[in-house]
């Protein structure tokens, strides 16, 4: 294949260093976001998109009041992110065509790697796969049952481990690798 | 290639900015709820009527069908009272903390939740004096922090005032119908 990112010019090489320290930055900070809003646990993703709708409490007969005592650390509890399905909507509309650039971006990438077939078809797979399965946890764990909110946290870690093998190998194959070395 | 431009564009548009917080609860409890040391919640599971009945007022339904009311006492006197209303905006939710005296006039406002876009807004509407409209209002009054700022602060204040005034008005509508006229 013509395409080898090992005897690619230098500039192509230093293209393609920047767009994934650039991937790498957002995913830092894409990470960080999750642990503020979502958390890195089921039950805190499920407590984010499952919400109220799925208990749907039925109001009571006459209204009611319940008393307690609170101290000053209760009010300073965490209160739990709910995404509602207008935002879930939303953040699907927004986030699936970037991921999809991304993912894109990243295949171009693995094309350019010396790998053998099966792997780039696997590499390009999990790419892509990665954020269906985030988003398809989310929805299903908004609509079916909070236990696939396994789902969401299995996309977000595959998305991270694509990242992390297509940089490493590309980095490697580029600049450390005997013939990625020649000028 | 204008289309992905676009697209980037109605994305970038429609994507509510994070939240952040203005005041800490806790930090607004002390201001609502001055000289209190004893707090207790009390939470108004409202019937499938009255929330009705609440929605026809004010159109808002609280979350889960419960008013969450904030009660400070010191020794055996009361405090006041206060609550946390959330107000969805097209820019995402912004929460104001409202404080009743004992007599049920409104004590003071704070807005504690906004987003990254919104705090501007909310900060200039603050300065220009937005939370002084509010003081002493009662039950049944309402609020005109909006009109108030009107021609004195930028527009985008004024928009954040209006919504303010909703979280007020919320308050008020709650704190009169259902913070002492249900049994316990």
């Amino acid at each position: 294949m013509l395409y080898d990112l090992r005897r690619a010019d230098a500039r192509i090489k230093w293209l393609v260093t920047c767009l994934l320290a650039t991937f790498g930055l957002s995913y830092i900070f894409g990470a960080l976001m999750v642990s503020l809003y979502a958390g890195f646990t089921p039950a805190r993703v499920a407590a984010t998109y499952a919400g109220p709708e799925m208990s749907m409490p039925m109001p009571p007969e006459t209204t009611m009041v319940v008393n307690r005592p609170m101290s000053m650390t209760d009010f300073a509890k965490p209160e739990v992110h709910a995404v509602d399905t207008n935002l879930l909507i939303q953040d699907t509309h927004v986030h699936v065509p970037m991921y999809g650039l991304i993912a894109g971006a990243l295949g171009v990438v693995v094309l350019g790697l010396s790998v053998p077939r099966a792997w780039a078809f696997g590499l390009i797979t999990l790419l892509f796969a990665a954020p269906w399965l985030d988003f398809a946890g989310m929805w299903l764990t908004k609509f079916v049952s909070p236990r696939f909110a396994i789902l969401t946290l299995l996309g977000g870690w595959a998305m991270g481990a694509g990242y992390l093998v297509v940089t490493a190998l590309a980095i490697y194959q580029m600049w450390r690798s005997p013939k990625g070395a020649e000028p | 290639m204008s289309w992905l431009i676009r697209a980037a564009l109605v994305a970038a548009l429609l994507h509510i900015t994070p939240a952040v917080v203005l005041v800490k609860r806790p930090d607004a409890v002390q201001a609502l709820l001055p000289g209190a040391e004893a707090y207790f919640a009390r939470e108004v599971h409202l019937s499938g009527a009255d929330a009705h009945r609440l929605h026809e007022v004010v159109d808002w339904s609280p979350e889960d069908g419960v008013l969450a009311f904030y009660t400070g006492r010191s020794g055996s006197t009361t405090v006041g009272a206060l609550e946390f209303v959330r107000v969805d905006t097209p820019h995402g939710p912004i929460e104001v903390a409202v404080g009743f005296k004992p007599d049920g006039r409104v004590r003071g406002v704070i807005v504690t939740k906004a987003t990254v876009e919104m705090k501007p807004w909310v900060l200039e509407a603050v300065t220009g004096g937005l939370t002084d409209q509010y003081r002493d209002l009662k039950s049944g009054d309402t609020p005109a922090g909006a009109a108030a700022l009107a021609g004195r602060t930028g527009n985008l204040a004024v928009y954040i005032a209006g919504e303010v005034d909703k979280g007020v008005t919320r308050a008020l509508a709650a704190y009169g119908a259902f913070y002492n006229h249900v049994r316990t």
